[in-house]
């Protein structure tokens, strides 16, 4: 038996890795035909489905001007601050909303009826607190990140296995310990699904407060060209936003992972 | 080894001592005893099986003395030492999945030691004769998703001994396995014991394991938990599954099984009370 017991090492086949590939760039280029066959068709007005050749063009344009540059810098500092100033806070409260069944009881409803509300309407307060520069914005960005990562940790907490602190508890393990060695590994998915999200969802909140009121950043760029019905730029700038925010979440996904098969399904 | 087990019955300390250990739970529609007084002495090196009907409070029994449930009359005893709460001395393997899934099998075993500050390489090289022990060299780097259940339970096995406690606890170890790998496994449990000289508590449902593996069996009642019987296991060691067939075997497997089945029917009647 102990020879067909083991479930081979995680790792698709190289032929299933090549079909999936295939058929992702194959979607891509059908998404790009359908673009490109529906601007030249003459069905809508040429400014608002501009070809694929000038959104390239004009994301060429875009990245040699210096001023870009600094938008993306603007907006890159405010996505990060706001996405770790979140994420901290959403990380801490999770723990208490899931350790906690009391705190947990009575406050998490709360929170679960906010997470779905658009942080934007809270833009004009956060302006008057902190000003119309980039602070607003990270403060938007936090607020959004803290919700879906608050939510994610509460429940991966309750999701960690009773039996596990049962073993740590026979092994006297010291609270700290049973942080480090149980309570953390074992939330490593639940955190990288709230890290994901709370990063897309800061994005979303720091671009829309930019777009709103700004001097400066992404948002308030594509806000510019969309006033000016630069379409073609507006859009190269939302698909330089779309890279970066994948990269982003590639990196998560990459580091934010723990040891062992990833294929293959944890045993419970 | 019988011989030595018997000697030391007669004259050393016992290695565990259960005294007047009993358990009442409060519940809204009143108090539950869910466990009589109970005292039973364990020798060094004597493998216990405890068997009884589902509800009869071994599991229980047995957190009261791995330490897990700390609010229980009575007392225990290791070595003459009273100890109440998780104790080094008490090692204790669960019917559950408890293997960590982020850990390798090598990291799994190596837990405990781990915790205690042991060195790495320390650590790993007590690990592994551990996973040798439980016939699972070769296996270290991989994770648990990639073995059998059979395979796990005995990484959690060996992560208990690990911790190198004078009693075993085993709370229905092989419950969630099946019947061949149970079979299997119980063999391997027989060796180490034999090996280690581990003294050992077994809680389990199955008769035939118990008669496989302990020295001594106890019954347990229904609710409330009370020893009914002690029956000694007077089977040559060292034993192996391959008994099974044998006479006394069966004879002792129908003689438990008297005593058991009354306490089963119970068990069976409440359980359709509460239905009907």
């Amino acid at each position: 038996m102990a020879a067909v017991e083991q479930i081979g090492r995680a790792g698709k086949a190289p032929a299933e890795f090549w079909t999936v590939n295939r058929l992702r760039i194959a979607g891509i280029v059908a998404i790009l035909g359908v673009w490109e066959i529906a601007g030249w068709s003459g069905l809508f007005f040429r400014g608002v489905l501009p070809s694929t050749v000038f959104i390239v063009g004009s994301m060429a344009e875009l990245l040699m001007s210096a001023e870009f540059y600094w938008h993306l810098a603007v907006t890159g500092f405010e996505v990060l601050v706001s996405f770790i100033i979140g994420c901290f806070f959403g990380t801490l409260v999770g723990l208490v909303l899931g350790t906690r069944k009391f705190t947990g009881d009575v406050f998490e409803p709360f929170i679960h009826y906010l997470a779905p509300t658009p942080k934007i309407v809270f833009l004009p307060i956060l302006l008057v607190l902190f000003g119309v520069g980039v602070w607003s914005k990270v403060a938007l960005g936090a607020i959004s990140a803290f919700f879906p990562m608050a939510l994610g940790v509460a429940a991966g907490v309750r999701q960690v296995s009773a039996v596990l602190l049962r073993v740590g508890k026979t092994f006297n393990l010291t609270t700290m310990q049973t942080v480090r060695m149980i309570y953390l590994p074992a939330m490593v998915p639940p955190i990288a699904t709230g890290l994901r999200i709370g990063l897309g969802i800061s994005i979303v909140g720091c671009l829309l407060s930019e777009y709103k009121l700004a001097k400066a950043g992404l948002g308030f760029l594509a806000g510019q060209y969309y006033e000016s019905f630069a379409v073609a730029h507006m859009l190269a700038v939302l698909v330089i936003i779309f890279i970066f925010a994948s990269i982003g979440n590639v990196l998560i996904e990459k580091y934010v992972r723990l040891p062992g098969p990833g294929d293959v399904k944890a045993h419970r | 080894m019988t011989n030595a087990t018997e000697t030391a019955s007669t004259t050393a300390t016992p290695a565990l001592r259960i005294d007047s250990v009993a358990k009442t739970f409060s519940t809204p529609h009143g108090d539950v005893v869910a466990l009589e007084p109970i005292s039973l002495d364990i020798q060094q090196g004597e493998f216990i099986a405890i068997i009884g009907p589902s509800g009869c409070g071994k599991s229980t029994l047995m957190n009261a003395v791995g330490g897990l449930l700390e609010d229980y009359e009575g007392r225990v005893e290791v070595d003459g030492t009273v100890v109440r709460g998780c104790h080094k001395e008490i090692g204790m393997v669960f019917q559950e999945e408890s293997t960590f899934p982020w850990r390798t099998a090598l990291d799994n075993v190596a837990f405990p030691l781990e915790a205690a500050g042991v060195g790495k390489a320390e650590r790993h090289e007590k690990a592994m004769e551990l996973l040798n022990l439980v016939g699972l060299d070769g296996f270290e780097n991989r994770f648990p998703a990639e073995l059998s259940g059979g395979m796990r339970q005995r990484i959690a096995i060996a992560r208990t001994l690990a911790f190198k406690p004078r009693i075993l606890l085993m709370d229905e170890p092989f419950a969630a396995l099946d019947e061949q790998t149970r079979l299997l496994l119980g063999d391997k449990v027989l060796q180490i014991q034999q090996e280690l000289n581990q003294t050992t508590m077994l809680i389990t449902h199955n008769i035939a394991e118990a008669v496989q593996l302990a020295d001594r069996v106890l019954i347990m009642t229904f609710r409330p938990g009370r020893i009914k019987r002690v029956i000694d296991i007077d089977l040559p060691r060292p034993r192996s599954s391959k008994m099974m067939g044998g006479e006394r075997f069966g004879q002792y497997v129908a003689a438990i099984w008297d005593d058991l089945r009354e306490e089963a029917s119970k068990g069976l009647l409440e359980l359709e009370q509460v239905r009907s």
